[in-house]
């Protein structure tokens, strides 16, 4: 049951923390995009910043990918 | 459970473990050499040749993979082993070592001729780390002139090893906690050694307040403190999680055909695999990219005067 339970929660978890950051990286790709076209003279200092930005999230993303593999790796 | 996990004994898992580390020098599934066996344990060293060696002179044993004692059972107290990852850096090492080394020598030789070769590329590389990452994050120029080195070290040392996995056998060094550990650590001396040589420590401590008044130091100075450590743990599990999940999801997809054991999946597989093989590719360079660049972010922003 626990371990049953467990599973349920890293399958949740994984699913919440992968919602959150595809509309993360979503905003900030179309935010990108927008400021690139508008200016498209500074198209390649906003890339740079849109990637640290992108690699901010995905770290967050991670993150709670980790706890959730923890929740279904767990054997006891 | 599925028919996976009790009929064809599950193939996922089997090739997820070709992704650990093993006790010998594997290009793909085929053993090329054995690689010694380092155990620290009980207070003396314990040396070996191989893991045959080792289980033939009695002392310990290999079980599923691990090292045990033979008498308990229990792992031994340090495992310092070579092992394939281990043998893989070196081998990164040893690349990077024989083609910067051919670079530099053409330059200190002949200054002022046009680069060939691969030192073009090399040349491309070191120019693009130095002008669009170092230099626009790190406003301290001297410092950044400082550090240079080692920010071209970092990139080029994590894009080799992303690369060696990528080759056909290759094994990712990258993919495993305790490197990118490492180089997380390495990265979290670098930022605040550098921004205490820079700013000295009393600037250093101000940092830790985060620009708020004092008395809400209470809330603010272990969030930051938090925050140093964070930064590195991020770093650290953002280019392992980055290298691991490309090759789950090649392994995944290969092992689908042995899951549903026809032919017929094949053509699916196979496109998607070559697929995931080029979006591997962007990555190995992208993840070597946003290690260094993120690690010259905050060295950037740790070693600033602000005004607060």
């Amino acid at each position: 049951m626990e371990l049953g339970l467990a599973w349920l929660a890293a399958g949740i978890g994984v699913g919440i923390s992968v919602l959150g950051a595809g509309t993360g990286i979503g905003r900030l790709g179309a935010a990108a995009l927008e400021a690139a076209s508008r200016q498209p003279e500074t198209a390649a200092e906003t890339r740079t910043l849109m990637l640290i930005a992108a690699a901010l999230i995905e770290g967050i993303a991670l993150i709670a990918c980790i706890v959730c593999i923890l929740l279904a790796v767990k054997s006891a | 459970m599925s028919a996976g996990q009790s009929g064809s004994g599950n193939v996922f898992t089997h090739l997820l473990e070709e992704l650990g580390d093993h006790h010998g020098f594997y290009i793909g599934p085929h053993k090329v050499l054995d690689l010694p066996v380092i155990l620290w344990d009980e207070g003396r060293l314990h040396l070996y040749p191989s893991t045959k060696a080792m289980e033939a002179a009695g002392l310990y044993r290999m079980v599923e993979g691990k090292i045990v004692r033979s008498s308990t059972g229990a792992p031994p107290a340090l495992d310092l082993s070579i092992t394939n990852l281990v043998a893989y850096q070196w081998l990164g090492m040893l690349l990077l070592g024989i083609v910067l080394w051919r670079s530099v020598r053409r330059y200190r030789r002949n200054p002022l001729a046009p680069p060939r070769g691969l030192q073009n590329a090399i040349e491309a590389i070191a120019l693009f780390v130095r002008d669009s990452i170092v230099r626009p994050n790190i406003s301290n120029e001297r410092l950044g002139n400082r550090l240079l080195p080692y920010f071209l070290t970092l990139f080029f040392f994590i894009l080799v090893l992303n690369l060696l996995g990528l080759l056909p056998g290759g094994h990712t060094a990258t993919g495993n906690l305790a490197v990118t550990g490492v180089l997380a650590a390495i990265a979290f001396l670098v930022i605040n050694g550098g921004a205490l040589v820079t700013i000295g420590p009393k600037a250093w401590l101000r940092h830790l307040l985060g620009g708020g008044p004092l008395w809400l130091s209470p809330i603010l100075v272990p969030i930051e403190i938090i925050g140093m450590f964070a930064k590195a743990f991020a770093l650290c599990v953002r280019l392992f999680a980055n290298m691991v999940a490309g090759h789950t999801a090649l392994l995944s997809l290969v092992g689908l055909i042995f899951f549903f054991g026809t032919v017929l999946i094949a053509p699916i597989s196979v496109a998607f695999s070559v697929f995931v093989y080029f979006l591997e590719t962007l990555v190995a360079f992208l993840q070597a990219y946003i290690f260094t660049i993120l690690t010259a972010v905050f060295l950037g922003l740790a070693s600033e005067h602000h005004e607060h």
